[in-house]
């Protein structure tokens, strides 16, 4: 008793020392090559920044306030109209209208009903904004590239998803073959993007691919998939599926092994086997997971760039471009670092949102 | 080993200048990589060979100086470059285009090499005209060219003359939009094969037709700060190319690699492609498992008033830098680039051309396979006015040209954007 | 019973379908490159559709270690990625430790000042960091490519979230033995959280070895490449002067570390997803 009387002051002292030479090496790295270029894009998104031009001269930077960021996001003779891009416009708005409803219906989580509200009303809102008479946007890719990205998102993320899903369903069993099969579909998740985009390219080829292959034998005519505007999308999409798949199954696997056996048994006394059984038990105890899933693949997709970059150029026409690719051409093609940095910021914004989005989720289920 | 002993000596107190430590060049270039070229300039084969031996070559022969080679990749050439710039770290010399040249030569990073280039034997008056004002900014040199390059027709003589278009064992090719269709048609219907091939989908070879056959009517995309693309001419240049695709005697979504790929499968009856490729189909048409057996080259054909093709050159620059904080290096760079200009003869059996008159007028220059087919290429090439924004223009022509050719975009549409776009980037 | 096996036998068929798919590419890959360029370049579809290495031939690997590039970018991508690999593990797990088991003030306000950055997404960052290391002369260099990617806040959230789980007991008694906070780390607390540090190193491994967008900008010269970046300059080589089997052998030589790290590890690295994932 009197020994930890003795001790604990001098251990008080001591921890708080200790704790500050423990956390100094991180918070060293993490001030210096996380907060303070955080804080230097912001900075550098304020000038006109010419990467050559600066390097030769560090004066060439000239502040111009949020001039980059109206160039790149605004125009001239803008106007707004409920119905400026009517399909998208109300699906953004059925999308906000329907996730009220299921919410009441008991079907999703509060935080993922709000940025689905949120999100569809935002849509609604901001697509509004067109071009008027003889008005334009005064940067023509920028909205054309987020919206490329937006629809890789909405492809790639409910693709690996529902995929995901189903296999995590089929392969929910100890049993030798099934460890196999979750090695192989887990498998292609460990290439890098570049062996990823070398095998897919040479796949899709229609003059050398496996798929052109296929196609001539039964007497079709091979799909240019990366130039042709339907498919250089699809094709992206495709890879990105065959490749980040296995983090989603994974995570399902872990979430369908909290399900506990019981509620199985319960069930099939019910006669609920197999596919009612996916419905009626497994999806509703997944939706934690189900949502952390989709708000994952989301902030991975958005930062998309190495499929693009390498497979299809951005092309055709422009039909592949995505942000984080606009950025880096912006950046090192172009020089007009200013720009790509305001663009930064543009996707930061975006991530921070869906960033914020998951810690609440993966909260909301740990409480 | 060297440097060690080097550096005991120094400690001593006994260095001369007896044996200086060798100078080490960066040097970047694209091309391809090409290992095992070894240092026989004269038995190897395509760009990244060839050059690569050239290289080598200088690297042994050139007392007192290694060069270290940078990076090979294409598609991020002058994103690299720039960005080694930007660091303040760029190689000691690199390739450049005669295009890309104003663009680094308006902000001063590249050296004026003019003053010093007979010091290392170069001559500028056997340059030809057109090399000389490649390199030549302003009014200082700021490049050792190396080559001049030009888009050609390559021709598959087999497909041609089953299709009846040979005539005295030379193609006979079009001189009209009209013709060309017909000329296309009369392919397809003899041998069912294409008649024209090329990359129109990524890398700008499409860009460059229509460049040509711009020119060819004596318009071009832009003039002092205005841009010209929503022409009537654009529209006829354009349209030459696209009642190929309607038609279905071409291909838009072939990529540069399965553009090549089909013509030496014998799929097509032309290739539209740059000098840089006659090398190598030379060399592919012996092979016995490759289907292009006789093989021609063209110069561009005249379908419009005057003739005209797309050419650019390759050049050798050094960072403004060197010369200025350390002039030892800078010869020694110079040196590379007039050991590499002393091998231009090298360098053009890859099918790229000369740009010195005394290599052009040499009878083994005249020798070089199919070089006489296109020896008249030269007095035909011509260009967009001279800007620093050339690469940006090319890429938004060439986004816009892909919406007419691959989405199915207005042509007039299309070019109307391409000229706002254009005229965007001169605004600035 | 009958009834249960037979549909767990038409299970695995179904699955063997998609299975057989998925593992395609991969196959396909590694058959291209054992088949002879000049072969290739004019068909890829030899034998049964190319996924059988007929006509065979090691030359591609040959050649590869021979001359290329790909053994030094080989070796830089071990470089990079094992030395990534310690500096996280080093700060992670002091810095994590120091926020689950010691008391100090500021201690709230320093814990949301790191969780701040698990918005910032490198894409954010990447250009202000290039002219940062631009500024200092250090691109192209081990440094340049591990140090900003040693800044990540999700390593110092994985300890922090396992030192918090280890009983305190443990701690105290040590503590009440008089043992000193930097044993206490070093003897007990590390030895436990062994698992969470393998998870944690798979997870930088992994990232490492896979990064692209940053060795990209950083690593200008050839020699600085990493194995990632070397794949990517051969594919968009236009000249395609290397050959199709060239380009396959190096990117099976660039993916068999990780392959073989997946297959060794497997149950770590899935748990190290599964982890990275849910609270990443």
């Amino acid at each position: 008793m009197s020994g930890t009387i003795r001790h604990r002051p001098r251990r008080r002292i001591a921890d708080r020392h200790v704790a500050w030479v423990f956390l100094t090496p991180f918070l060293i790295v993490y001030v210096a090559f996380l907060v303070y270029p955080f804080f230097k894009g912001l900075w550098i998104s304020l000038h006109h920044w010419n990467l050559l031009a600066v390097a030769m001269n560090p004066d060439a930077a000239k502040w111009v306030g949020l001039r980059n960021y109206t160039h790149l996001m605004w125009g001239r003779g803008i106007v707004w109209g409920p119905l400026s891009h009517p399909l998208v416009q109300l699906f953004a708005l059925a999308v906000a209208v329907g996730a009220g409803l299921l919410h009441r219906a008991g079907r999703t989580n509060r935080s993922f009903m709000i940025t689905l509200i949120v999100a569809g009303a935002l849509v609604f809102f901001l697509l509004g904004f067109t071009p008027g008479e003889g008005g334009r946007w005064f940067d023509r890719r920028f909205w054309p590239t987020v919206g490329n990205t937006i629809l890789f998102v909405a492809l790639a993320a409910p693709g690996t998803t529902i995929a995901a899903l189903l296999l995590a369903a089929a392969l929910n069993r100890e049993t030798k073959m099934m460890a196999v099969f979750r090695s192989i579909f887990f498998l292609s998740q460990v290439l890098s993007v570049t062996v990823v985009t070398l095998i897919w390219q040479i796949m899709f080829s229609p003059t050398q691919g496996l798929i052109a292959n296929v196609t001539r034998i039964f007497g079709g005519s091979p799909i240019s998939w990366l130039t042709d505007e339907r498919f250089a999308m699809i094709a992206i999409v495709i890879t990105t599926i065959w490749w980040s798949l296995g983090i989603a199954m994974i995570l399902f696997l872990a979430g369908m092994q909290d399900i506990s056996a019981e509620i199985y048994e319960a069930a099939a006394l019910d006669n609920a086997r197999g596919w009612k059984a996916f419905w009626y038990i497994t999806l509703p105890n997944l939706k934690r997971t189900i949502t952390l899933v989709v708000v994952l693949q989301i902030i991975l997709h958005f930062q998309v760039f190495g499929q693009s970059h390498l497979m299809t150029q951005g092309g055709p026409d422009d039909r592949t471009q995505v942000l984080v690719r606009y950025i880096y051409q912006t950046a090192f093609r172009d020089s007009e670092i200013g720009r790509a940095a305001a663009m930064a910021m543009f996707l930061f914004v975006i991530m921070a949102v869906f960033s914020a989005l998951q810690f609440f989720i993966a909260r909301e289920g740990e409480e | 080993m060297k440097r060690i002993a080097l550096g005991l000596a120094l400690a001593a107190g006994m260095a001369t200048n007896v044996a200086a430590a060798p100078i080490t060049i960066n040097l970047a270039r694209f091309f391809g990589a090409c290992e095992n070229a070894g240092t026989d300039t004269h038995t190897t084969v395509g760009e990244a060979c060839i050059i690569q031996s050239i290289i080598n070559a200088a690297n042994e022969k050139i007392p007192g100086v290694k060069i270290n080679t940078l990076p090979t990749d294409w598609g991020n050439y002058y994103d690299h470059i720039k960005a080694m710039f930007a660091a303040s770290n760029p190689p000691d010399i690199f390739v450049i285009h005669r295009s890309a040249l104003p663009e680094f030569a308006s902000i001063g990073a590249l050296a004026d090499v003019g003053p010093d280039l007979k010091s290392v034997g170069i001559d500028t008056s056997d340059w030809t005209a057109g090399a000389k004002k490649a390199v030549t900014y302003g009014k200082h040199i700021y490049a050792v060219p190396m080559d001049f390059h030009a888009n050609l027709w390559h021709v598959n003589m087999d497909i041609m003359k089953k299709a009846g278009l040979v005539k005295d064992g030379k193609p006979i090719l079009p001189h009209s939009p009209a013709e060309l269709l017909a000329q296309a048609k009369q392919v397809k219907e003899k041998t069912g094969k294409d008649y024209l091939a090329a990359d129109f989908s990524q890398f700008p070879i499409g860009v460059r037709l229509v460049l040509s056959l711009i020119w060819q009517q004596n318009s071009n995309i832009f003039n002092g700060h205005k841009a010209t693309i929503d022409t009537p001419q654009a529209l006829n240049a354009v349209e030459a190319i696209t009642q190929l695709f309607k038609g279905g005697y071409a291909d838009p979504k072939l990529n540069y690699a399965d553009s090549q790929q089909a013509f030496l499968n014998g799929k097509a009856a032309v290739l539209v492609n740059g000098d840089w490729v006659v090398g190598d189909f030379t060399n592919q048409v012996k092979k016995p498992d490759v289907a292009l057996k006789h093989y021609y080259v063209s110069t561009f054909p005249q379908l419009f008033q005057s003739p005209a093709t797309w050419a650019d050159n390759h050049t050798w620059a050094i960072p403004a830098s060197l010369k200025k904080h350390d002039p030892k290096k800078y010869h020694a760079a110079l040196e590379v680039a007039a050991f590499i200009y002393n091998h231009n003869l090298d360098w053009a059996r890859t099918g790229h051309m000369s740009v010195r008159k005394s290599v052009l007028n040499s009878s083994a220059y005249k020798a070089l396979p199919h070089r006489s087919e296109y020896i008249d290429t030269p007095s035909i090439a011509k260009d967009v006015p001279r800007t620093v924004h050339y690469n940006k223009i090319q890429d938004v022509l060439n986004r816009n040209l892909q919406s007419i050719w691959l989405t199915g975009k207005d042509p007039k549409k299309a070019l109307a954007e391409a000229q706002s776009e254009v005229q965007d980037i001169l605004d600035q | 019973m009958t009834a249960r096996q037979r549909s767990y036998i038409w299970l695995c068929i179904g699955l063997s379908i998609p299975a057989f798919v998925w593992l395609l590419p991969t196959l396909w890959m590694v058959s291209l490159s054992f088949q002879p360029n000049g072969v290739l370049a004019r068909t890829t579809a030899s034998t049964a559709l190319g996924l059988v290495p007929v006509p065979f031939t090691a030359a591609n690997y040959a050649k590869l270690f021979a001359f290329g590039e790909t053994p030094r970018w080989f070796f830089n991508s071990l470089v990079v990625a094992v030395g990534m690999t310690l500096g996280v593990l080093v700060v992670s797990t002091t810095a994590g430790y120091a926020l689950a088991r010691l008391e100090f003030r500021f201690k709230k306000t320093v814990m949301i000042f790191i969780l701040l950055g698990l918005m910032v997404p490198e894409q954010a960052v990447f250009l202000p960091l290039y002219t940062m290391f631009a500024d200092l002369r250090w691109h192209n260099s081990y440094g340049a490519l591990m140090l900003p990617r040693i800044a990540v806040p999700i390593g110092v959230f994985l300890m922090m979230q396992f030192f918090k789980a280890i009983p305190k007991d443990i701690e105290e008694a040590a503590r009440i033995d008089g043992v000193g906070p930097f044993r206490i780390f070093w003897h007990i607390m590390l030895p436990l959280a062994r698992p969470a540090m393998m998870t944690l190193a798979i997870l930088t491994f992994l990232y490492a070895w896979n990064d692209y967008l940053w060795p990209l900008v950083s690593a200008s010269q050839k020699t600085m490449f990493t194995i990632t970046l070397g794949l990517a300059s051969m594919q968009s080589n236009f000249a395609q002067s290397e050959g199709l089997g060239r380009v396959m052998a190096s990117g099976v030589i660039a993916s068999l570390p990780v392959v073989i790290l997946f297959l060794i590890f497997q149950r770590y690295v899935v748990q190290a997803m599964t982890v990275g994932g849910s609270k990443g």
